[in-house]
């Protein structure tokens, strides 16, 4: 029997602004007061941050924390 | 207080390669056999034993000092156990491998335990004893102590037995499980936190 039931999945672009601002990994890292693996697990998703440091990081690149992180809805079928 | 345990400790750490020195001299050379006959020998001898006096000494008062004080437990244990907590996600990670460490240890302190109350022994007893013609018995028995005695002069057993299997227990000293239990802790902790790293 499968049960469907709705997850949210925080997905960013805090790649592509670093990128626009035209900032390393490792500066980042330092800026924000977080090692260079954080950015790293944060940008390939493997890492959700707090959001102190969503916020700090929305602070840094002076946008709104929208503007890096958004929510989206998925269906996930788990079996019993 | 700080700069007091700071000493102390760098004394206890530069004293640990003299103990183990001593240790092997002592277990090399027999003092009894053959003792220390000049006076350079017997002043060496006196002072090695003073140093390892103190460094027990020692040891015990570092040993509180970690169990009572939660800054210098922070300062000396983290070292030694390589724990990094740099940002939010390794303050993370650290609370996972330690609840994976914790259950393990756990786990195997349940199984130890098991081990150690559990008695099995397997013997055969003459025929004229056989008990439904059967004269090769298996026993099993628990065990729990809360203190360890000495061995008592209980009343011998009267029947002849012939032991072919006897389990009573951990073959292991109480010293050797501790120190395995405290390796365990260390490499489940680094083994976890390096896997969650990844």
């Amino acid at each position: 029997m499968t049960k469907s039931t709705m997850q949210l999945k925080i997905s960013n672009r805090l790649h592509v602004i670093r990128a626009e601002h035209r900032i390393t990994q490792d500066q980042l890292a330092k800026e924000i007061g977080v090692t260079r693996a954080t950015i790293v697990a944060i940008e390939g998703g493997g890492y959700n941050p707090s959001l102190e440091l969503a916020f700090r990081l929305a602070r840094y690149f002076k946008t709104d924390i929208n503007a890096i992180f958004s929510v989206e809805e998925e269906n996930v079928n788990e079996k019993n | 207080m700080k700069k007091i345990d700071s000493a102390l400790l760098k004394f206890f750490i530069y004293g640990l390669p003299l103990i183990i020195l001593l240790a092997i001299f002592s277990y090399s050379y027999d003092l009894q056999a053959f003792p220390p006959t000049s006076d350079y020998l017997i002043t060496l001898y006196n002072f090695a034993g003073i140093m390892l006096a103190l460094w027990m000494l020692l040891s015990i008062y570092l040993c509180a000092r970690l169990m009572f004080s939660g800054s210098f437990r922070e300062k000396v244990l983290t070292r030694l156990t390589f724990i990094k907590e740099r940002d939010e996600r390794e303050v993370m990670f650290t609370g996972k491998a330690a609840k994976t460490s914790m259950l393990t240890t756990l786990a195997i302190l349940i199984f130890l335990f098991c081990l150690s109350c559990f008695q099995v022994s397997v013997y055969s007893i003459p025929p004229d004893k056989a008990i439904d013609g059967k004269t090769k018995v298996i026993a099993l028995d628990l065990k729990f102590k809360l203190l360890e005695s000495l061995p008592s002069d209980a009343a011998q057993e009267t029947v002849q037995k012939e032991i072919l299997l006897a389990y009573t227990g951990l073959p292991i000293s109480s010293s050797a499980v501790i120190l395995g239990l405290i390796m365990w802790q260390i490499v489940a902790y680094n083994y976890s936190m390096r896997r969650l790293m990844k």
